[in-house]
């Protein structure tokens, strides 16, 4: 069977879905929160890499490239943070974020 | 043909089984190796797509930097595992429920993707094709020339990442032995040693 | 072979500025350490004076440049100049405030600045990438800034629920644009602006799944409901300073970078896009009505009102006019005075032993402090709506487009939520005068917070008598934006 855009598509779809259902999923565990949006990302990626093969124009896959460094500098933004509120609460328990109410 | 086929079909199954138990493993750091084994096999899908440049750097810089990153954190944050796993059960029904129909909703939309008739007048940058420039020399010559904005943009924002980084999570402690090498390199025979004359049979 | 392109810079002269300064000032800070921070400071906000002075200078017709990606015309201008401002003043407020709380160090004023190029790029952006880089730039340096306290529990909480949140909303955003992108071929606002005006244009359905994940993101960015999770939570958390400046330059940022899109690209498709924001507009408004009432901590308080105000500004967006676009952007200018003003005098609530953030303690300060109370009345009675305050006009003028635009049902929600939402207000202003002295702050006011603060409460109690030069300056930007 021939491997059309659609394939692609379907899979960063799923991707995406999951990258989601990551977040909301894992309201306790604040690192897989961060990968679920890497995979958010990753998802954002094939899509535009996708795009920009079938409509034979390099602007995905610029655009693409572009996520991917901003991809980076939020995953150490984010994992510094992380670290950050480890040090002051020795938990990483989202569920323990409650000190404001409200 | 074929070998496209069952190519593109292994990798997708496995990048889409990794992610699953990204989200859904018990032990954080088996999560940063299934989130690696996705990376590398999108970059797999990358190269079926002819993104052959895209897919070197999403390895070196995804895999390399940013996923041994979240290996290095989840190892040094101490994490009680058990703690965590109280409480996924319940949040699973409606999650998937609203996952399920989320991506339904995609489904039905993506498999109606047709060109554009006004696709190609639009394409701002057309590929060139791939014998006479190479992926990586075609995205060069755009990205010096029509997005060099963006280029500068994205130093700036690489910047602000490293000065957060070091903002929130750099400690000075007192009493680090440092070395100073400019003034190691200074050091004079003048200032290490003293010639002191001593009588025989005394001490100094 | 293509040939190699020298884009003018003329038009982005004011951004180079700044992203100079930021890493001069880098510098200046790493060679003289932590005890330069009042320096880099005043540098700081001299370089986005700067700033704002070379975009009033820029020329008033629309310049595009760097391959169409980056447009300034008269809209950028105005907004580009507010946020410049509002900018300049969160590095004021804070200097004293830090050196207090021993949390100066010399990258706060920095951060500040790249976050005020992130805006200045976001609002100038004329394709979706380059909105994207403008948005994260503005985005990384608020998650850290909303965390720089980072002994404090609170405050590292603050941004991990901001970070989560922010990245949540950038991924929704993207993955609007690459379906835009797919099902359009291409991500220049001008060419898609050409593309569906073109006679016969239907959307396909991922088009419009596109725009409706992109209409999200920007939602969340703008904190409008329901896609306000943790706002609150955020603001009360992050240090006094940094919650000024969220409350202020950010949102107006993001409110223009809205308009700019459902005007822009996405014009032929208002009708559609009216009753999202009406959607918007309604739930931002009777939320930040209602659940304010309740609040004991006053940055909390803030945080729903703020939530209120974007709803009242985009009734002005849901127009959809150019008098709606003049309505909108006469609303922020105003509200980024009244809230200046308010977040000074919250920086002023010290006692002995802290900061305190609970609306008690400001019982009775008509006694203590008949200055301070008298600026945070006027502050107050102008965000709750009240003639012939600055705030009234604000919402006057944003109703009446929307009454001209055929939305009456709006604009009636709109009253009534303002007049709802005035109990919480007035409440202040009745236990700062009428209720008996709680302990009495300590430390006066610094000289120059005094300035800007009772600068600000001279501007809310006269805009009534010289409105002109708002209501002029805005009407020829919104001019700008809807040809």
């Amino acid at each position: 069977m021939e491997i059309g855009l659609a394939h692609y598509l379907t899979v960063a779809a799923i991707l995406f879905t999951l990258g989601v259902f990551g977040i909301f999923l894992n309201r306790k565990n604040v690192i897989v929160i961060l990968m679920s949006v890497e995979l958010m990302l990753l998802a954002v990626n094939i899509n535009l890499v996708a795009f920009s093969s079938y409509l034979g124009d390099l602007v995905g896959q610029v655009f693409a490239m572009f996520i991917l460094t901003v991809a980076a500098g939020e995953a150490a933004i984010g994992l510094a943070i992380l670290v950050v509120f480890f040090r002051n609460r020795g938990t990483i328990h989202v569920e323990d974020i409650n000190a404001m109410k409200g | 043909m074929i070998i496209e086929t069952l190519c593109f079909y292994l990798f997708a199954a496995v990048t889409l089984f990794s992610a699953f138990m990204v989200i859904s493993s018990r032990n954080p750091v088996h999560s940063v190796l299934f989130l690696i084994l996705a990376f590398i096999n999108s970059a797999a899908l990358f190269l079926l797509l002819g993104a052959e440049f895209l897919a070197m750097i999403l390895i070196i810089v995804y895999v390399g930097a940013v996923a041994v990153l979240f290996l290095f954190v989840v190892m040094m944050l101490d994490i009680d595992f058990e703690e965590m796993r109280r409480g996924f059960l319940q949040y699973l029904p409606i999650g998937a429920l609203i996952g399920a129909v989320l991506l339904a909703e995609l489904l039905l939309v993506l498999g109606t993707w047709a060109v554009s008739p006004e696709a190609a007048e639009m394409a701002a940058a057309p590929t060139p094709p791939v014998e006479e420039v190479s992926n990586t020399a075609a995205l060069g010559q755009l990205l010096y020339t029509h997005y060099v904005y963006l280029f500068q943009a994205a130093g700036m924002i690489l910047l602000v990442a490293m000065v957060g980084a070091i903002v929130l999570t750099h400690r000075t402690r007192k009493g680090v032995k440092k070395q100073n090498i400019g003034e190691q390199v200074r050091r004079r025979r003048s200032d290490a040693v003293e010639i002191k004359k001593v009588q025989p049979g005394q001490g100094i | 072979m293509t040939p190699a392109l020298i884009p003018s810079l003329g038009p982005a002269v004011p951004e180079i500025l700044l992203a100079v300064a930021a890493m001069a000032l880098l510098m200046v800070g790493v060679f003289r350490g932590n005890g330069a921070s009042n320096l880099v400071g005043w540098l700081s906000v001299a370089a986005l004076g700067v700033a704002a002075v070379l975009t009033l200078g820029l020329p008033g017709e629309r310049v595009l440049t760097f391959s169409n990606m980056f447009v300034v015309d008269g809209f950028a201008r105005f907004v580009k100049v507010m946020v410049l401002m509002s900018s300049a003043l969160a590095i004021i407020m804070s200097m004293n405030w830090l050196d207090r709380e021993n949390i100066n160090r010399f990258e706060y004023p920095l951060l500040v600045l790249l976050a005020a190029l992130g805006m200045a790029m976001m609002v100038s952006a004329n394709d979706l990438i380059s909105l994207y880089v403008g948005l994260e730039l503005q985005s990384l340096s608020l998650y850290v800034l909303a965390a720089i306290r980072r002994d404090s529990a609170v405050s590292t909480e603050a941004g991990i629920k901001y970070f989560v949140l922010g990245a949540l909303a950038s991924g929704m955003l993207l993955y609007g644009s690459s379906l835009i992108y797919g099902f359009t071929g291409t991500t220049n606002f001008d060419a898609l602006a050409t593309l569906f005006g073109r006679e016969g244009y239907s959307a396909s359905i991922g088009l419009i799944f596109g725009i409706v994940f992109l209409a999200a993101g920007l939602a969340f960015k703008v904190s409008a409901v329901p896609f306000h999770m943790w706002t609150p939570d955020v603001y009360e958390g992050a240090p006094t300073p940094v919650t000024a400046f969220f409350a202020v330059a950010p949102k107006i940022a993001a409110l223009a970078l809205f308009s700019r899109i459902v005007l822009g690209p996405f014009a032929e498709m208002i009708d559609q896009w009216r009753q999202i924001i009406v959607f918007l507009a309604i739930a931002s408004m009777v939320l930040g009505a209602v659940a304010a009432i309740v609040q004991t901590n006053i940055k909390r308080l803030m945080a729903y009102s703020s939530i209120g105000h974007v709803g009242y500004a985009l009734v002005g967006l849901a127009a959809g006019t150019e008098e709606g676009v003049r309505g909108l952007l006469i609303y922020l200018a105003i509200y980024l005075a009244m809230n200046v003003g308010a977040f000074i005098c919250i920086l002023a609530m010290r006692r002995k032993d802290g900061m305190t953030e609970e609306i008690r303690d400001l019982a009775g300060l008509a006694q203590t402090r008949p200055g301070m109370a008298a600026a945070l009345a006027i502050f107050m009675f102008s965000l709750a709506g009240i003639p012939p305050l600055a705030g009234f006009f604000g919402k006057f003028y944003v109703f009446v487009a929307a009454v001209n635009a055929g939305l009456v049902g709006l604009a009636v929600i709109g009253v009534i939520a303002s007049v709802i939402g005035a109990y919480y207000y007035l409440r202040i202003v009745k236990i700062m005068y009428f209720d008996e002295p709680a302990a009495e702050f300590e430390a006066p006011m610094s000289r120059e917070l005094g300035i800007v603060v009772t600068a600000a409460a001279v501007f809310t109690v006269l805009f009534v008598l010289y409105p002109s030069p708002i209501l002029d300056s805005a009407a020829v930007a919104a001019a700008a934006l809807v040809p």
